[in-house]
């Protein structure tokens, strides 16, 4: 019998023996199951700011992890040995959420990041595990391109501290043909994070010809400020030739200094510039009396000045979780 | 045959056409899931735990 995944906006029709678009969520006899569950691929401790995030726990390591596959196929995937991979060729460790939980505890690390690939794929083992780390004190980070139905998302966000959610492109047709997936379910799950009072942080891929024309960051900015609020963080992010986008070139220094430029003249209050070196880009400053919050070079905090959250200058609270 | 044979007959394969109909139509369509179950085996192959400290090399 079919079954349909009802978990993102893909809806897939499943027939016996098959799996969904994401490679995870197969139809074994009418029932529909996840075949990582408790198998991630890659368990390492990384710098929260690695993800990026740059408002949660700044200088603290977070136990990162991922199994395989994707609901989307962006042909510019930086990780897609692992995202695009068949669980069925690939080789995983046996990781229940209780050994995640107690490796976190081992390790000291404040937070779990459910990351590199898409941890929409994985609901299950992030959801599981996430609502074991609460119970344990531990925090949870989801690191995604938010590509997902409204009512398992809400459910998820119970129990998520902090997000930083790709909005690849601004336009629904950059979004088909470069990712096999649409906008607006994207803008739906930043619009309810932010709402149901996850952190959340924005990361935007700019892609040379493809997304880097000034009124494309214009809009996109415009966007972020008008539904999120102008105190969300946006990271432009550098793209590198991969997978199946090796013909474009690097995205250049100037040109995300430009988009950050951009947005900040719209009122964005945070605006970084991740994937290279930049002096200002990866800084935080007051957005009231603009001076110089917190000092970062790659992801080593060189100095936070933030009292108990707040600029020791103008007292204006930052927006974030600090400890 | 008389009329109300007949009008029998024509009531049995009605029902009978119905019913095969409805079985056709909830055998055809999905059934629906947000949730997936669990398996226990994994379908590729496992390895042992490595050095969880080191930084990943996969991007986020």
């Amino acid at each position: 019998m079919t079954v349909q995944c009802e978990l993102c906006p893909k809806m897939c029709l499943i027939e016996p023996g098959q799996s969904g678009e994401c490679r995870v969520r197969i139809n074994i006899d009418g029932v529909l199951r996840t075949v990582v569950y408790g198998f991630p691929c890659s368990i390492n401790i990384d710098p929260i700011e690695k993800k990026p995030l740059f408002h949660f726990l700044p200088g603290t390591g977070i136990l990162s992890i991922a199994t395989v596959g994707c609901n989307l196929h962006c042909l510019n995937c930086q990780n897609w040995e692992i995202s695009q991979a068949n669980p069925e060729e690939s080789r995983a460790v046996l990781c229940p959420p209780q050994k995640l939980v107690a490796l976190a505890k081992q390790n000291r690390c404040p937070s779990i990041a459910y990351t590199y690939t898409d941890p929409i794929v994985y609901y299950e083992y992030t959801y599981d595990t996430a609502k074991l780390a609460r119970d344990n004190g531990i925090r949870n980070v989801l690191v995604t391109a938010g590509y997902i139905n409204a009512a398992p998302w809400k459910e998820l966000l119970k129990y998520i501290d902090a997000a930083n959610i790709d909005l690849k492109f601004i336009s629904d047709d950059l979004y088909r043909r470069i990712c096999s997936g649409t906008l607006k379910p994207v803008q739906n799950a930043l619009v309810l994070a932010k709402a149901s009072g996850v952190l959340v942080e924005v990361t935007n891929l700019i892609i040379p010809t493809l997304n880097d024309k000034p009124e494309d960051i214009c809009e996109l900015s415009r966007w972020i400020r008008a539904n999120l609020g102008s105190d969300t963080p946006l990271h432009f992010s550098g793209f590198y030739p991969r997978y199946k986008m090796q013909h474009l070139p690097p995205t250049s220094l100037k040109k995300l200094e430009e988009a950050r430029e951009i947005a900040v003249s719209e009122g964005l209050d945070y605006v970084y510039i991740g994937n290279v070196r930049s002096k200002e880009g990866e800084n935080t400053y007051c957005p009231g009396c603009k001076k110089l919050l917190i000092e970062r070079k790659g992801y080593t905090i060189l100095q936070n000045r933030l009292k108990k959250g707040c600029c020791p200058d103008c007292n204006k609270e930052i927006y974030g979780v600090w400890k | 045959m008389t009329r109300r044979k007949f009008i029998k007959k024509i009531i049995k394969a009605s029902s009978l056409i119905i019913a095969s109909t409805s079985w056709l139509a909830n055998k055809a369509s999905p059934r629906k899931f947000v949730r997936a179950f669990r398996v226990k085996k994994y379908p590729g192959s496992l390895r042992p735990l490595r050095d969880v400290s080191k930084q990943s090399k996969w991007s986020g």
